[in-house]
């Protein structure tokens, strides 16, 4: 036995005892194989989700300004996505532009898509499924979600929500590109500052929860989802998370008609697609830590989701499925917004609106006996 | 505990091998009919000149210098809010000294004007 | 957990401080007259001054201290003396400011702020009883320091300061933390208190980390008191800083750097002394020497100034190396000294000078006697106290510390110090010659603002009053250090 399974194995639940090969073997299996095959499943799952997102965007936004939308690839379009990927993947690769760095330039978009594929891991999807046998064969306790019990969940989510960032700075300056740069620049400060009011807005649910474990703050849901005791905070995450996933009215990052795109000016083909795929996929976390975080997640209403874990499940994609509706909403309906009015309405309104709330919900939960 | 972070472990390798992929395989696939026009910098169809290596309003540091002293602020008070239920008043009345003492702050910086975008 | 745990009275001179900086923050965004707050300011400095004496008189024994924040910090007498010097430094500072900073164009409020966040910062170091509180003091103290110095924007000699102390200063704080996390590795612990309970628990403890932990704390520690061979930042730093900040920093930063270094040295680490001792002692007399030899080459009056700052830090190190009560007492005794000799002496730098500060060579200081005779006695006075001579407060800080190091055993040390004394009596007296027996050069009657006028004739009379009357003082500073010694 080498060291390193000496390592994982302590890092096992102590106690347990002694173990036959076989055993072993499960635990390997258990600890190394079915992780994998869930970080597959996460990772095609989000592909698949941005894809059709791209898809039902165009589609919504069509219908919003009374036109069709894609109609042509498939039955209502379905298959346009898929069109769409193969146009990327056999586009011309090439590095335009006289680059700063090409190293920095190619791995930019890889770094934002990562970190948006990362977001997801500490997500509770639904509750653990119970041993169940199908043909006679035992299926062993199913927990649907990756690591979702880490007991540091909301700073995961923070910080890497924070590595996204990298991605369209490094991106943007390495272009070597006057509109790329200033996309960058604006992106940073944008980003950064749409932090301070989420943070905070999340600081106010944690008053409530107790824990940074989003399992725990999803129990704690069952009876009331935080969106109703904390209307403003949800508001003000909900506002923030266009923010920081640029999203209109808040996309000044990538401006069409004065920064030509942006940061992504300089980017075609596959590696624009990457950024896209980082941004749609961002959007969709946001959403579903909404969901989680304001709307009860799996849990409730209790009396569904108590049923069956499945249809548990189906109460959390359907409440990730209503906030990105929100979002293509707003973007539809809404104007972007001019940049100092963007800042100043995060640091003069968001700010200390999000420090209010958090005073009153403290004095409230402080003086609140039990 | 520790073993509770493998998976995510595994999830970074999968998500940055994916990130990769994606990167590099299309690489292969492309035509390339490199030319010189084509790989200029875009400046909106002119020659472009100078160079991005210039100087850029200072209020980009200075958001950047507020963020840095406003989020330690927000990242004290994720292990506070944990555990506020534990400290009642006591945690309500410390955490609002340090509160106030960061809004004299924040409040300087506003009547002088760092938060103006113009 | 409660309120009354933490003990806030105890702390209430640093709290008050505090306070009053961030209400002079405040208040500069309102007001146009900013000597308001300086006045502002000084109400502070003396509502803190009266609730150190409350503290003082608080207990029936003097053995008192009041520890606070869970053993973070403490309230003893070591503390409050320390409160004095650094509220003195503070009061003199601040009114000498009033009018200079008008005249250099630098009249903002933030400055009076910055000047009491650092006080503050100065109260905690003689007060701190852990080593994070030492290290949070130290930067609350440096922070505000390093924009001091750089204050007068315009003025390239100001920002080279501030930014030369910035570099060097962060550098001494990485040290200092360095150091701090050996001793923490080495100990388990960064309070004091536990830190001797561990020292005891392994007798003479011979921790290869503890000692290069300890050599990193002294490391640090000397960069930020200017002791030779670490003191290159000094003399650039002091002179291109303004010198209103320079007087507070050159007199407050030091006397801040010297009562930790005090509380570590001798109530943390004293089953080490054998170690630390000739450390300093090599460190004492090479700062003496070469301040005082680099002293002698200037013509510059704030530059000498500074070079003699160094030296005198050298002096005051002799009293730590005596490791007794009598050179304790003497350090302290000795930092009152020289708040009020090295402030003033500034201050006379403050009034000669105009507008850019184009005029602090000796040169300007010619026929000073004839032009403006009383403050040409005052700065007479400063000279001659930090020369040394008696019957003013320099001579007795001297007679204190060299004395005590007589009684610890230190001779060489004594007799190396009062050499160095006669030595740097020629670049004092040189001002003096200057300003008697030399032909003005401009007749220009240097301009006397009440404040200013005010700082300096406080400042002589503190230097007379403690040479005339040191008993009290000295008094008072040996009932203060008995918590050190553990009586």
């Amino acid at each position: 036995m080498g060291r390193k399974t000496i390592f994982f194995s302590n890092l096992r639940e102590a106690g347990k005892p002694e173990q036959t090969e076989t055993g072993k073997l499960m635990d390997w299996i258990a600890n190394l194989l079915i992780p994998l095959i869930k970080s597959l499943i996460l990772v095609i799952g989000l592909l698949v989700g941005f894809a059709y997102m791209t898809w039902a965007e165009r589609k919504l936004c069509a219908r919003f300004q009374l036109r069709y939308g894609p109609n042509r690839a498939g039955p209502f379009g379905l298959l346009q996505p898929v069109a769409d990927a193969f146009k990327a993947i056999f586009k011309e690769e090439a590095i335009f532009g006289q680059v700063h760095s090409k190293v920095i330039y190619v791995i930019a978009p890889g770094i934002s898509l990562a970190a948006a594929l990362l977001a997801f891991a500490v997500v509770p999807v639904g509750p653990t499924i119970n041993s169940f046998q199908v043909f006679g064969f035992q299926v062993p306790d199913i927990s649907l979600h990756l690591a979702a019990d880490v007991n540091i969940g909301v700073l995961y989510l923070f910080a890497i929500a924070g590595l996204g960032t990298y991605g369209i700075v490094l991106g943007g300056w390495s272009s070597n590109n006057k509109y790329s740069l200033l996309g960058a620049l604006r992106t940073t400060a944008q980003l950064i500052s749409y932090e301070l009011p989420m943070g905070l807005a999340i600081v106010s649910v944690l008053l409530l929860s107790e824990s940074l474990s989003l399992v725990k703050i999803v129990e704690k849901q069952a009876v009331l989802p935080f969106v109703v005791l904390q209307p403003v905070a949800a508001l003000i995450y909900l506002i923030c998370g266009l923010a920081e996933t640029n999203r209109s009215p808040f996309d000044l990052p990538e401006t069409e008609n004065e920064l030509v795109s942006g940061f992504a000016t300089e980017y075609g083909g596959i590696k624009f697609a990457v950024f896209f795929m980082a941004e749609y996929i961002n959007m969709i976390v946001v959403s579903a830590v909404t969901a989680t975080l304001f709307l009860g997640g799996w849990q409730w209403p209790a009396f569904l989701a108590d049923l069956h874990p499945l249809i548990a499940v189906g109460l959390f994609f359907v409440k990730t499925a209503f906030v990105l509706f929100l979002f293509v909403w707003i973007r539809a309906s809404l104007p972007r917004v001019r940049y100092d009015k963007l800042m100043k309405f995060c640091w003069k309104f968001l700010f200390p609106l999000a420090l209010v709330n958090l005073a009153v919900t403290a004095v409230v939960v402080a003086l609140l006996p039990g | 505990m520790p073993i509770d972070y493998l998976p995510i472990l595994i999830l970074v390798i999968v998500a940055l091998l994916f990130a990769a992929l994606a990167l590099l395989v299309p690489a292969l696939l492309g035509p390339r009919k490199p030319t010189a026009i084509k790989f200029s910098t875009y400046e909106s169809g002119k020659i472009p000149f100078g160079t991005t290596g210039r100087r850029f309003p200072v209020k980009y540091y200075l958001t950047a210098v507020l963020f840095i002293l406003f989020d330690i602020e927000v990242i004290f008070l994720y292990p506070w809010a944990v555990v506020f239920k534990a400290l009642k008043l006591f945690g309500l009345i410390e955490m609002g000294v340090f509160v106030l003492i960061l809004l004299v702050g924040y409040f300087y910086v506003w009547r002088k004007g760092a938060l103006e975008w113009d | 957990m409660n309120i009354s745990s933490l003990n806030l009275t105890a702390i209430a001179p640093q709290i008050i401080i505090i306070i009053t900086a961030l209400v002079v923050l405040l208040a500069e965004l309102f007001t146009g007259r900013k000597s308001l707050l300086a006045y502002l300011s000084l109400l502070g400095i003396i509502v803190a001054a009266i609730a150190s004496w409350y503290i003082w008189n608080g207990t029936e024994q003097r053995l008192f201290a009041v520890p606070m924040f869970q053993t973070m910090a403490v309230a003893d007498g070591y503390s409050l003396f320390l409160n004095l010097v650094f509220l003195v430094t503070a009061a003199l500072s601040v009114l000498a400011s009033i009018n200079y900073l008008v005249r250099e164009r630098i009249n903002h409020g933030e400055y009076y702020a910055l000047l009491l966040l650092a006080t503050g910062g100065m109260m905690l170091m003689g007060s701190a009883t852990d080593l994070m509180t030492v290290f949070l003091a130290l930067e609350i103290l440096s922070i505000s320091l390093y924009v001091l110095a750089g204050f007068n924007r315009a003025d390239l000699k100001s920002g080279e300061s501030a930014l030369k102390y910035f570099l060097l200063g962060a550098f001494a704080s990485g040290f200092l933390l360095y150091g701090i996390a050996l001793i923490y590795g080495a100990t388990g612990t960064t309070n004091l208190a536990a830190i001797v309970d561990f020292l005891k628990g392994t007798g003479p403890m011979r921790g290869t980390y503890l000692f290069i932990g300890l050599g990193l704390l002294l490391v640090g520690f000397s960069f930020k008191i200017a002791l030779v061979p670490f003191h290159m930042w000094t003399p650039d730093v002091y002179e291109g800083a303004p010198t209103s900040v320079t007087a507070f920093m050159s007199v407050g930063a030091k006397a801040a750097g010297f009562a930790a270094l005090g509380r570590l040295l001798l109530y943390a680490f004293p089953t080490l002394l054998g170690d630390w001792v000739w450390a300093l002692a090599v460190l004492s007399v090479l700062t003496m020497t070469l301040g005082n030899l680099t002293a002698l080459a200037q013509t510059n009056v704030k530059r000498m100034l500074a070079y003699s700052s160094i030296a005198h830090a050298g002096y005051i190190l002799i009293g730590l190396i005596a490791a007794n009560e009598a050179g304790m007492a003497g350090v302290l005794f000795y930092l009152l000294a020289y708040a009020f000799m090295n402030v003033g002496a500034f201050a006379v730098v403050i009034a000669v000078g105009r507008e850019g500060e184009p005029n602090l060579e000796l040169s300007d200081y010619a026929g000073l006697g004839s032009r403006q005779p009383l403050l040409a006695a005052a700065m007479a006075v400063f000279m001659f106290s930090l020369a040394g001579v008696p019957p003013l407060a320099g001579f007795f800080g001297k007679l204190y510390i060299f004395s005590a190091a007589v009684q610890a055993g230190f001779v060489a040390l004594a007799i190396i110090g009062v050499l160095n004394s006669v030595v740097s009596a020629f670049f004092y007296l040189r001002v003096i010659v200057y300003m008697y027996m030399q032909k003005p050069i401009v007749e220009a009657r240097p301009v006397l603002a009440p404040p200013l006028a005010l700082a300096i004739a406080l400042a002589v009379l503190g230097t007379i009053g403690l040479g005339l009357l040191p008993t009290p003082f000295l008094t008072l500073a040996q009932q203060s250090i008995a918590m050190l010694f553990g009586a």
